[in-house]
């Protein structure tokens, strides 16, 4: 008797979970929008800070770009145009060097207080002067400002004299290092002091944004609700909230996505079938300004071979970068023809935009027996070059797509004679190899963007130690590179920047450093009640511009 | 040995304990060759500056055997050093998350405890019928069943496909947390009077707690089953019956009392290892307590939030053998602590 209920029971239970299912098979109509006036994203990884003068990660400056603003910023998925945001209009002199920003009136921090020149001064100098203890990012700012850069013309103007000019200056506005704080509200609570961190600003930010912090729960959530005094005010459609919800595990956030909890949500490209095709969700491929490489060491301890300009050509010939896209990316990502993304200014400049190098083993081959390295090394009974050498490639443990990349890459490379092996670390273990030895040849990394402005992209792979740049030392050094790099980087004049960029260009990729394999394409699914969302690869989240409606 | 003394001595033992788990834990995450201050500074972008004031920070620079001195120096001024995953002092992340895991184990083991003692008794009293087989079955079931199966499968069905459960979190989204009294929203709810947290809070623990203890359930079901059965065989149960005490109080006040140390014992532990972290039921709920700390800091290379966590386990496990110690002298009053 009492089997024959429970029976009933589990019975019962699975045919109301099939009878949901088909029910929800035959509805047409659209489900109920959850959490109409709240926007609710869920990701992984927690803020570090919310004080825009110490934030150098991307969960941090998410809420960041919500509560501050600064002088100029960008629009949808424009990347190309600055527009005004609480500067209104600006002017730069002749020589490049001093810029001078008329500021909007009448606007108000989330506290009341006025926002005025004198905020901007202090902001700015504020960030020089604390120095970033904790993130290091105050060298934005510092490539072109110190502390004596920033004057106060009157309330409304405010001047920025350049310690040197720079092409990427007004670049270097929109990011989250360039946001405006109250200068009151600093003061009372900590100031600002040399060196040092501050602790209330980390936790209690105050700006003239959109919105102001309601509560930040650790690895839990942050909530944002809107800044009344807001003075791009609140006629139209906007959330009354935001929350953005950490959490680690993918499945939860897919199950999130789809029950309709998160109206955005992190999915991993593996993952992305899991909600592709499904009602209610759209998933939708951006180009990133997120870029995959394989650095190579031109001073590897263990490999000569690769101080040779025309081997690390032959190895940019032995990459199959369609199948990676394929295989490691599952097709959500792009060629990349050079250090510039696509969508970043001057990324015509590399090959018109079209990539160098294709994969051609036959012209791998070619090219390596020309520079004299012959297959005269037997190793049961297959012929390899190099002697025998072992080309190692190293990737950071639990990075799927650059294991799946490094294993198609070493077959490639059995296929033109080269021996080869994968080695996976841990990324201190990584960074150590890779900053205090060389012992290692080749490592396949990964870059996002500081601020919208080639510079960010071309020095840090192209530039050499010389000039303070290759960040991954690679070794690698041309003196015209170099020069061309400057030259670009301190003109102010679209023409010369653009022909000294397609100028490095040309040199480098007959030699290079890098193999650039593929541009990401930046996904994150969300529910299809979501509106007027864009996706802008410098500035994400614009959260002030979404609401949830069915059109 | 009085009992006191008894205490006292085993929470001295902790000294050596935590000395032990330091050296363990620092010389792992130290003598693999890495470069720990670059990688908290931001890895290939990392400036110098910030480089060298956490390689200072760290003492880095110095041999091995003086950094896990001034490590032991913060330990005694109860600084566990910093998470550079999460910008903050260690002793404040586990400040945070210790309260989470301590509600959910305290929950979890109040589905565990009372059903499992109880489905226990009732499989061993009812040997070989219908209820001793479905309890047999439960208890198979949950300790066969991997956690994280469970917890998506429970996710699946209670909160996407009969969507009656949240999928995940502590408290409702963008809900405000009861002010932090004890770090245990149930508890603080009730003190501070809010019943809306109160509702939410208990709300999101059904899933994880049910999933945490459904498989400690199991352990304990089958651990009173077995020593129930022992038990019954004995011949003070037989001469109870023959006296004619009724059945029940042959089962509860004879029987359950001397098969209960068993089940004290896998319960205590149980609690222990439930405490030092759940780490698959915290991610996969999305709990934040230590469990998913823990997961974190592994993952991030946080050899701060690592050291520190494990110290706090090895308090844990000590603290929770402590308290199963006493608790035998307590039901069993032949039991002596100290052995004296």
């Amino acid at each position: 008797m009492k089997a024959g209920v429970l029976a009933i029971i589990i019975c019962a239970m699975f045919m109301t979970i099939a009878l949901s299912g088909c029910t929800q098979q035959q509805e047409e109509e659209k489900p109920e929008i959850k959490n109409p006036t709240t926007i609710v994203r869920y990701d992984i990884g927690d803020a570090k800070t919310l004080d825009p003068a110490d934030c150098y990660d991307t969960a941090s400056s998410e809420p960041i770009f919500s509560i501050y603003d600064t002088l100029v910023t960008y629009k949808g998925n424009d990347t190309l145009t600055f527009y005004p945001c609480l500067a209104t209009d600006w002017t730069v002199s002749n020589d490049s060097l001093t810029w001078t920003f008329n500021l909007r009136n009448n606007v108000k921090f989330s506290n009341g207080n006025d926002f005025t020149a004198e905020d901007v001064k202090y902001s700015l100098d504020r960030v020089l002067t604390m120095g970033a203890p904790e993130s290091g990012v105050d060298w934005i700012l510092g490539q072109c400002m110190d502390t004596n850069s920033t004057t106060v013309i009157d309330d409304y103007t405010v001047q920025i004299k350049l310690t040197q000019s720079y092409g990427g200056f007004l670049a270097l506005m929109p990011y989250t290092v360039a946001a405006i704080v109250d200068k009151d509200y600093v003061e009372a609570n900590g100031g600002v002091v040399a060196g040092e961190e501050n602790v209330w600003m980390k936790e209690h930010p105050m700006g003239t944004g959109p919105y102001i912090l309601d509560h930040w729960t650790r690895a839990t959530e942050i909530v944002l609700t809107r800044n009344p005094t807001y003075w791009g005010g609140w006629a139209g459609n906007h959330p009354e909230r935001v929350v953005i919800k950490y959490a680690d595990e993918a499945a939860t956030r897919i199950l999130a996505l789809k029950n309709g909890d998160a109206d955005f949500a992190y999915i991993p490209y593996a993952n992305l079938e899991d909600v592709s095709g499904e009602k209610n969700i759209v998933v939708h491929p951006f180009d990133s300004y997120d870029v995959a490489l394989l650095a190579i060491n031109t001073k590897a301890s263990n490999n000569q071979y690769l101080s040779d300009g025309r081997v690390r050509k032959a190895l940019s010939y032995a990459f199959d970068y369609n199948t990676a896209i394929e295989t490691a990316w599952n097709g959500y990502a792009a060629r990349l023809a050079g250090a510039i993304p696509k969508g970043m200014p001057y990324y015509d400049t590399q090959n018109n935009g079209q990539p160098y190098y294709n994969y051609d083993l036959a012209m791998a081959e070619q090219l390596l027996d020309d520079a004299g390295y012959a297959k005269d090394y037997e190793l049961d009974g297959t012929m390899y070059r190099f002697n025998g050498t072992t080309l190692r490639l190293f990737y950071n443990a639990g990075n799927s797509e650059r294991e799946t990349m490094a294993v198609m890459f070493r077959a490639a490379l059995d296929d033109i004679g080269i021996l080869s092996s994968i080695i996976a670390e841990g990324w201190p273990q990584l960074l150590h190899r890779m900053y205090t030895t060389d012992d290692w040849d080749t490592m396949f990394i990964g870059w996002g963007p500081d601020y919208n402005d080639p510079d960010d992209y071309i020095a840090p792979f192209m530039g050499s130690a010389d000039i303070s740049q290759d960040t991954y030392n690679t070794g690698y050094m041309n003196a015209t590179v170099d020069a061309k790099i400057l030259e670009g980087k301190y003109s102010a004049d679209t023409a010369v920047r653009a022909a000294a960029y397609k100028a490095a260009y040309d040199i480098y990729i007959q030699e290079p450093s890098f193999i650039f394999l593929v541009q990401r394409a930046y996904i994150r699914p969300w529910r299809d009640w979501v509106q007027n969302y864009s996706y802008n690869p410098v500035r994400e989240w614009y959260f002030y511009d979404y609401y949830k409606a069915y059109p | 040995m009085k009992t006191w003394e008894f205490i006292v001595r085993r929470l001295l033992l902790l000294i050596p304990v935590i000395i032990g788990v330091t050296i363990i834990t620092f010389t792992v995450s130290h003598v693999i060759p890495a470069d720990p201050a670059r990688a908290f500074a931001g890895g290939p972008k990392a400036q110098p500056d910030v480089i060298e004031r956490i390689t200072k920070e760290l003492h880095l620079n110095e041999p091995i055997w003086i950094q896990y001195f001034y490590y032991l120096n913060d330990i005694v001024h109860f600084n566990l050093g910093k998470s550079y995953l999460e910008s903050r002092p260690v002793v404040d992340s586990l400040a945070q998350y210790f309260p989470a895991t301590l509600e959910l184990t305290i929950f979890s083991m109040l589905i565990a405890i009372p059903l499992g003692i109880v489905g226990g008794i009732i499989s061993a009293v009812r040997r070989n019928k219908l209820s001793d087989h479905i309890t047999r079955i439960i208890a198979i079931v949950g300790y066969s069943l991997p956690i994280f199966w469970l917890a998506l499968m429970l996710q699946y069905v209670f909160a996407y496909q009969i969507p009656i459960l949240p999928l995940e979190g502590r408290l409702a989204i963008g809900m405000n947390a009861p002010s932090s009294i004890t770090g245990l929203y149930v508890i603080d709810s009730i003190i501070t009077g809010n019943l809306d947290t109160l509702a939410s809070s208990l709300y999101h623990l059904i899933l994880p707690a049910f999933t945490l203890g459904f498989a400690t359930l199991a352990l304990i079901l089958r651990m009173t089953r077995s020593s129930m059965l022992e038990v019954m065989g004995m011949d003070y149960i037989r001469t109870g019956r023959a006296k004619g005490l009724s059945e029940r109080t042959v089962i509860y006040k004879h029987a359950l009392r001397n098969a209960l140390i068993p089940t004290v014992t896998v319960t205590g532990l149980s609690f222990g290892s439930l405490l030092g972290g759940a780490v698959l039921t915290e991610t996969i709920f999305n709990w934040p307590g230590m469990g998913r700390f823990a997961a974190r800091a592994v993952l991030g290379f946080d050899f701060s939030a690592v050291m520190g966590f494990t110290i706090l386990v090895a308090i844990i496990y000590v603290v929770a053998n402590l308290i199963v110690d006493i608790l035998y002298a307590v039901i069993d009053p032949r039991v002596k602590l100290g052995g004296g």
